[in-house]
């Protein structure tokens, strides 16, 4: 039954969160709980497309060319920003106040972050950014990966630092989800078909290194920010390295339903259960 | 009897898919091993074994195979307790033969299991359970999976590929002792509950190939070679930490493959950095030295701190180590006093890496200043290996 359900996931996939244009983008600064699968929440600080507090950070596709009006409002008490390495810089956004600038999007994979701090963006303030090239039809699946010390969170909240060399994490997340929400999660579940290519953006917000483990198939690095002199290798596991991405492509040969996992495998648990972590499936149809 | 019946029918699948099986390979799952350390504590493992009166080992035993081969594993599970798989790491296998459960089958104790494949791209693969993978793989239930060319030549990487004089394979692990508490590894089994782990993973002991510590550098496991030796290396991690495996510049590493396919562009460079589930394969080319040194570190994926660094010994087999023609060299290994000849003559003592310690003119040495380790004691041309305790 998920086979045949697979391509209306994927129709609504495509439609889902796309910009043309000219395109006028509100993004709010919102503190508020993450809940993890066993019902813990964490308190994180986050970019919202609409006007309530969202979860995690929006994941935003444009195309080559559009022109897009962006208005921050922060929301939050503190001063924050919003930063495209090369493209954008809002400065200081002082708690209550907004910036607006517009800009033209050239293709590519952006993150984009709070400057402020480094703790900032640890709390959820960084997010992936798309604009597709011109003509570019193949479907595109999206993680954003992220782990979570709830303690760390607490105390970051309260104007803590981060010690990396203390860090352990206890909950590892694709898209702001744990446990069976990343299964639920049309941006990161990747329904394919026999003989059709699709595309996976893996975007590390977090700390830590993951090393993303494919079933079934070897993909081919199309892009990467860490290493690209590395674009153009078929591999079956990936290195994801802190605040970097791969773009990874494959043209399914054989049907089936494939798990894709951290290889560190104590990032597939979370909260000390198994499989709660970063882990989900490609369901492939013939 | 689902068990059975679900067995029967990858059976039927198998034989309908693979027709001929060019090679079959036992392979036995068991949860009561012993793995010992080198500080001379141990704990207990699972593993994978080829018989049932071996011992269990980590890493499990080498499966090869040649390119193109039609593969049957045959998994036999003598291990009560939960039941096991074998994933096919990095093979491509159809979902039935890729040993997840829920997704595939699982194996209960005293049941056979069947994966089937057809050998794909020459290279280093893995395997491993992927019943409650988190605990069975740090359990011990892992090993490395070799994709020869077509014809199984020995010494060349792929079919119409580069030839070597020799190959090494290193696969990179560690353990969290913790992990191996019996009320870790006798876990319920219930695929409707969850399964509950250890929430943090802090390894005590760093591996490659099983070894740690001083047993890393034990002149046993030394990596021997001849002068001049073009050396492939296959580099692996199926741990939970980074390794970074770190050549002496002399030798002039050159990476050209991954996860078994060849690099686009070839990667030089003397640190090759291995991520749990990576394989890598390296080129050495060594000349004219007597030995060269290894270093494997372990790094925390969290911290990104070195957990651990370790050395391991390439060791040119052409060198006269302990021969006892004209001299004899005793008592070795010592605590102090090392005897070497019934009258005077000229003598060095350097540390593998080189570095000279002594030299002089006796008929002996003490060596109670020095730090325990592996020196070597060279006497007229020739060399003999000595250890400090």
């Amino acid at each position: 039954m998920m086979k045949f359900l697979s391509i209306s996931f994927l129709f609504l996939f495509l439609t889902f969160n796309v910009y043309s244009a000219n395109i006028d983008l509100r993004l709010e600064i919102f503190s508020g709980n993450l809940s993890m699968f066993d019902n813990s929440t964490i308190p994180v600080l986050t970019y919202s497309d609409s006007s309530t507090f969202s979860p995690s950070s929006p994941i935003l596709i444009f195309e080559d060319g559009d022109v897009l009006t962006l208005k921050v409002v922060n929301s939050d008490a503190n001063v924050h920003g919003f930063k495209i390495d090369g493209l954008i810089d809002m400065g200081s956004i002082a708690a209550g106040d907004s910036v607006t600038q517009a800009i033209t999007l050239s293709a590519g994979i952006y993150k984009y972050y709070d400057p402020s701090s480094l703790e900032n963006q640890y709390l959820g303030l960084s997010g992936l950014m798309h604009v597709k090239g011109t003509g570019d039809l193949a479907p595109y699946y999206y993680w954003n990966l992220r782990e979570h010390e709830p303690f760390l969170n607490i105390s970051v909240s309260g104007g803590g630092s981060i010690d990396q060399t203390l860090y352990s994490p206890k909950y590892y997340t694709i898209n702001g989800n744990s446990g069976d929400a990343i299964d639920n999660d049309a941006q990161a579940k990747i329904y394919g078909n026999v003989n059709s290519e699709f595309r996976l953006i893996i975007m590390n917000h977090g700390l830590s290194i993951h090393s993303m483990h494919f079933h079934g198939y070897h993909l081919q690095i199309l892009d990467n920010s860490k290493n690209p002199s590395h674009n153009g290798r078929e591999k079956d596991t990936f290195p994801v390295y802190p605040g970097h991405y791969q773009l990874l492509s494959t043209t399914p040969d054989k049907p089936g339903e494939y798990p894709i996992h951290d290889h560190n495998l104590i990032a597939v648990t979370g909260g000390g259960q198994y499989h709660t972590g970063m882990i989900t499936t490609m369901l492939i149809a013939p | 009897m689902r068990i059975l019946s679900i067995i029967s029918l990858f059976l039927l699948w198998g034989q309908i898919c693979f027709g001929q099986i060019d090679y079959t390979k036992l392979i036995i799952g068991r949860n009561q091993g012993t793995h010992y350390f080198h500080d001379g504590d141990s704990t207990r493992i699972f593993g994978f074994t080829e018989t049932l009166s071996e011992e269990t080992n980590i890493p499990g035993p080498t499966i090869e195979v040649n390119f193109g081969d039609s593969v049957k594993i045959d998994f036999w599970n003598v291990s009560q307790g939960a039941p096991h798989t074998i994933h096919l790491h990095g093979l491509d296998v159809d979902q039935q033969n890729d040993g997840v459960p829920m997704l595939s089958f699982e194996v209960e104790h005293m049941l056979h299991g069947y994966y089937y494949f057809k050998a794909p791209h020459p290279g280093t693969y893995l395997y491993h359970c992927h019943v409650g993978s988190t605990i069975h793989l740090q359990a011990g239930m892992y090993g490395l999976l070799i994709v020869r060319p077509s014809n199984g030549e020995m010494n060349l990487n792929w079919d119409n590929g580069e030839s070597y004089d020799r190959e090494f394979s290193l696969l990179a692990s560690e353990i969290d002792t913790v992990w191996h508490n019996d009320t870790i590894l006798d876990h319920d089994h219930d695929p409707m509950m969850p399964l509950m782990v250890p929430e943090t993973f802090n390894a005590q002991y760093f591996l490659v190939n099983g070894l740690s510590g001083s047993q890393m550098n034990d002149p046993v496991n030394y990596m021997y070679f001849q002068p001049n030796d073009k050396v492939y290396m296959r580099l692996a991690n199926l741990g939970y930490y980074g390794v970074r495996y770190i050549f002496e510049s002399s030798l002039n590493a050159r990476t050209v493959s991954s996860d078994g396919r060849p690099l686009p562009n070839v990667q030089f460079g003397d640190t090759i950095e291995v991520l749990p589930g990576e394989r890598y394969e390296t080129f050495l080319q060594f000349g004219n030295q007597t030995s060269s040194i290894l270093t494997v570190e372990h790094f925390n994926l969290n911290t990104h701190l070195v957990s651990s660094s370790q050395e391991m010994v390439f060791w040119s087999s052409s060198v006269g180590i302990d021969e006892i023609s004209n001299y004899n060299v005793f008592p070795n290994p010592t605590d102090d006093l090392i005897f070497f000849s019934e009258v005077p003559v000229d003598y060095e003592i350097t540390d593998i890496t080189g570095k000279m310690h002594q030299k002089g003119y006796s008929t002996s040495s003490s060596l109670v200043d020095l730090p325990a380790g592996i020196y070597l004691l060279k006497i007229d041309s020739r060399t003999y290996r000595i250890v400090k305790n």
